[in-house]
């Protein structure tokens, strides 16, 4: 059955449904992951938050090269110690964030004034150090800190990271609509997926542009009716069970020795970067 | 539009961070007293709708698509403070789950996206929406020019941060530490592709949201309309056969904008703000300086401001010259931004002169709608 | 509480439904209804869809109100500010428990622990009894390898064994299920109709909507049927269930296309049969 492709280019409803899909798998594998037995799943969630957090602030403000270097290994020997696959992490994180970081600094050692070191052959475009630096920095910088986050959410369940957030005195009603939001953002990529499946088998041959976005505002317009639907029955059964407003969390968050340990860990190699890449 | 870790220096995140904070509280506040108990369950599920909607591939005439926010729905739906809080959540989950924009950067995304962006389409979609019926076309031209103003005025806002960073962020040696493009290439690299490309999805999805709610649930839309009554059947069933078809003028609108705005500039000479020290001193820059100016003249001494600023800017480098860089890259963009001007225009064209010799000259205008 | 009526006073109905009236989008939903559910029976409210059972479940557990009539729990008028009051609100939240149709939107949590905490937090019990309650409540619905999934990732029977654990956690007098057996396979539903009938004589109230004849027999003490927002007969379920004129008017009972064995092919109106 022919799709709204346009000349072998895949159609705008199978691109959508395409990111739907690999939402579903990236949180499917965040949650296999999360119960493997590694080192980093041991740990509880707010010692893990913090100090995950303390590493990636020094990756993101470092100035110094070997130091942003030191932490994205840090990042690597934790995922290694955690069971998070290599390839994995190569193929979400390593090439995704070289794609877009790495096409925008593309330009920067072109474009960059400072020490010519090199000339391009016939463009004559011409290539200055502070222009790699800069490309470099920002390579860097966005591998590391997209590597620690990913760490953190493959290790652990996320609402325990958002549990978690309580301590960083993040208000409790924030931490149950985050939780809320999670839970139901499958539930509408499951709608919205389904909506745009039977429309894709119900069409034959092309369509306009105009219907083509037609079709996308109505999908929407019906999403958000279902979305609004949802969220009146979702109060309701809110209510049935006593809900006045006020949101309490119960977490099973245990601080051991271990955890301790850990937190030294992270705060030592947080403090020495910090100091370090000044 | 999302802004990884790295691209923004310690101080730039904590001062967005600071930003956004009394915004966030605010609307928490607000919503609180507006919405009650129903807060929890409504931000929520919304949150978790925009999210989606930021992975809808909108076609934009000339064939591509691109990604709309939801920001410009958001607002004419739930009102400005409980979109701020839908989008940030939204934006929380991309960045920390998704790794969809940075953790140090979140302060400044949601201060772009869900702050600027929802104040934006919520005024100006009051603006001009006016008094007028719940499902008069007028709200779906108000809808779509308040998304489409929304999400550039986002870029805006992004683009000048970024473009900072380089002036004011450098190691010892001069290169930059975090983004490494001035104004001068970060606001039109990014202002052009969201003035074209992000910004059209925007407005088809904010502009076609609206036109089907407006047949189909238009109770809806009764947040952001104060005081206006609900139509009865009658009225329903006009929208029906309005809408966003009547919506088409805005279409040549934009194009037209497309492409008269690079002319414009290009036409004034010397883009309007990128001068030089030399400008202010060579007789023949001035009188063009004057002329754009709205004829005052420019002042007879170097602003010392600018003097001490330029040197700061060209001392290391001596044979730098700011206009090197600038010039060739922003014409460059410039056509860019015309040639897709040109694109929409006649596609809205070619399918206008279709429909009429499909139709006959009575069907292309029972026809409505554009491309 | 016996089932039968005792010589003694006779018992307050735990539901006083009187004359109620309820329009939603310009839809009658409940038009006049009158109703009493007595304690310790097992009622079960007969509908085709859309006759108004489910917005009379949500009346019943204070969700909405009704536009004209009254409704009395154990004697107390049940009104909107009553129910805000913290001392009735709270009470009456524990002792009727709504497990709603739709699963999805009664499990809002994160995580099946949250699902089934979330009552016993929002009743402000301590932590270590709220602990205790759902451990407790998780293995009397056999799910607790559940515990820490989340609710996309369930199956229909399951969701629906989460959505009863997180109302039987509280452990409400008064039972009020929306088609509890709608839309689950086979094996699912008969562990629902297992649990519903092993509560007969109970000291429980239960109040069951259903479009499903099969189910009602073995489920029910009392019987009401619903049409178009109106209750149009009650009584035993042997009764009601032998009414036939009854069941076809009120869109109970179907018709279809029969072929038998023998070749022949009729129409008769029936319902499925099943050994006992």
């Amino acid at each position: 059955m022919a799709t709204g492709n346009h000349g072998g280019k895949r159609g705008f409803l199978e691109r959508t449904t395409a990111s739907f899909v690999d939402a579903l798998e990236h949180a499917f594998y965040a949650e296999q992951t999360a119960r493997a037995d590694g080192l980093l799943q041991r740990l509880d969630a707010r010692v893990k938050l913090v100090g995950i957090l303390a590493l990636i602030l020094p990756a993101a403000a470092g100035r110094r090269f070997a130091v942003i270097g030191g932490l994205f290994a840090v990042a690597v020997v934790l995922a290694a110690l955690s069971h998070v696959s290599f390839s994995v992490l190569l193929k979400r994180v390593w090439i995704a964030v070289l794609l877009f970081t790495g096409v925008i600094a593309l330009p920067a050692p072109f474009v960059t004034p400072g020490q010519v070191v090199y000339h391009l052959p016939w463009l004559g475009w011409t290539v200055t150090s502070q222009g790699l630096t800069s490309a470099g920095y920002l390579v860097l910088r966005a591998e590391t800190a997209a590597t620690l986050c990913v760490l953190l959410v493959l290790t652990t369940p996320w609402n325990h990271v958002l549990k978690a957030l309580r301590v960083l005195r993040v208000p409790a009603v924030l931490v149950t609509i985050l939780g809320m939001t999670y839970r139901y953002l499958f539930l509408v990529l499951q709608s919205a997926h389904d909506m745009f499946e039977s429309r894709r088998s119900r069409m034959v041959g092309e369509l306009t542009g105009r219907e083509r976005r037609r079709v996308a505002a109505a999908s929407a317009g019906v999403l958000m009716s279902k979305t609004f639907d949802i969220s009146s029955e979702v109060y309701l059964a809110m209510q049935s069970r006593g809900y006045r407003g006020d949101v309490s969390i119960l977490d099973e968050f245990q601080v051991r020795r271990f955890d301790w340990i850990m937190l030294a860990g992270f705060s030592l190699i947080s403090a020495a970067a910090f100091w370090l890449g000044r | 539009m999302h802004i990884p870790d790295g691209y923004l220096s310690p101080a730039t995140c904590a001062a967005l961070y600071g930003s956004a904070a009394p915004f966030w509280y605010v609307a928490l506040r607000r919503t609180r007293k507006l919405l009650f108990t129903r807060l929890v369950p409504l931000i929520s599920v919304f949150a978790a709708f925009s999210f989606v909607i930021m992975m809808f591939n909108i076609p934009i005439p000339g064939g591509t698509t691109a990604h709309p926010l939801g920001v410009g729905i958001a607002s004419i739906v739930l009102g400005p403070w409980a979109s701020i809080l839908a989008l940030s959540t939204a934006l929380f989950i991309q960045a920390f789950f998704f790794g969809d924009g940075g953790i140090t950067t979140l302060g400044a995304n949601c201060f772009n996206m869900a702050i600027v962006g929802s104040l934006i389409a919520y005024l100006v979609y009051r603006i001009i929406a006016g008094r007028s019926a719940i499902t008069s076309s007028r709200r779906v031209v108000a809808a779509a020019l308040g998304g489409y103003l929304a999400i550039n005025g986002a870029a805006l806002c992004a683009s000048i941060e970024l473009g900072l960073q380089p002036h004011f962020f450098r190691t010892a040696a001069g290169a930059p530490l975090y983004a490494p493009y001035p104004l001068g290439i970060a606001v039109p690299a990014i202002m052009i592709g969201h003035l074209t490309f992000a910004g059209l999805a925007e407005l088809v999805v904010s502009g076609g949201v609206v036109a089907y709610l407006q047949r189909a649930n238009p109770s809806l839309l009764r947040f952001t309309a104060p005081g206006i009554p609900l139509p009865q059947e009658e009225a329903q069933r006009a929208a029906r056969e309005s809408g966003w078809g009547a919506a088409r003028p805005l279409w040549v609108a934009v194009g037209l904008l497309l492409v008269l705005t690079p002319l414009g500039l290009l036409a004034a000479g010397k883009a309007w703000g990128e001068w030089t020290i030399h400008d202010f001193t060579s007789p023949a820059a001035r009188q063009q300086i004057a002329k754009v100016s709205r004829n005052v003249a420019p002042p007879a001494a170097t602003p010392r401001g600018l003097q001490r600023l330029s040197t700061i800017w060209t001392a290391p480098f001596p044979d730098y010259s700011p206009s090197f860089v600038r010039k060739p890259a922003f014409g460059y963009i410039l056509s860019a931004m015309f040639g897709t001007g040109i694109i929409v225009l006649l596609s809205i064209l070619s399918a206008w002169l279709a429909a009429k010799l499909r139709h006959g000259p009575a069907g292309a205008d029972a026809r409505t709608g554009e491309t | 509480m016996s089932t039968t009526h005792s010589n003694g006073p006779v018992p307050i109905p735990v539901f006083d439904v009187c004359d109620v009236t309820y329009r939603y989008r310009e839809v009658m939903a409940l038009n006049h209804l009158s109703l009493a559910v007595k304690p310790g029976r097992r009622v079960v409210l007969l509908g085709a869809n859309g006759s108004g059972k489910s917005t009379l479940l949500r009346i019943l557990n204070g969700l909405c109100f009704p536009n004209q009539g009254t409704v009395r729990f154990c004697g107390k008028p049940l009104t909107e500010e009553n129910i805000q009051n913290d001392g009735f609100g709270l009470d009456f939240r524990r002792r009727v428990g709504l497990v709603f149709q739709n699963p999805d939107v009664q499990l809002f949590s994160p995580t099946v622990f949250d699902e089934v905490a979330f009552g016993p937090l929002q009743l402000r019990w301590p932590e270590d009894q709220v602990r205790r309650r759902i451990e407790e409540t998780l293995g009397m619905m056999e799910i607790t390898h559940l515990k820490e999934r989340s609710p996309h990732h369930l199956s229909m029977g399951e969701k629906k064994r989460v959505a009863l654990a997180s109302v039987l956690v509280l452990d409400p007098e008064i039972l009020l299920l929306d088609e509890p057996t709608a839309a689950l396979d086979p094996k699912s539903a008969s562990h629902m109709i297992d649990f519903l009938v092993r509560a007969r004589g109970g000291s429980k109230t239960i109040v069951t909507t259903t479009h499903d004849l099969d189910i009602t027999e073995d489920i029910a003490d009392d019987c009401f049927v619903f049409h178009e927002g109106r209750i149009v007969a009650g009584g035993p379920p042997a009764q009601i269930l032998g009414d036939v004129p009854l069941l076809k008017r009120t869109n109970l009972l179907h018709s279809h296309l029969h072929a038998h064995k023998s070749g022949e092919v009729h129409t008769h109106s029936h319902l499925h049969p099943h050994e006992h």
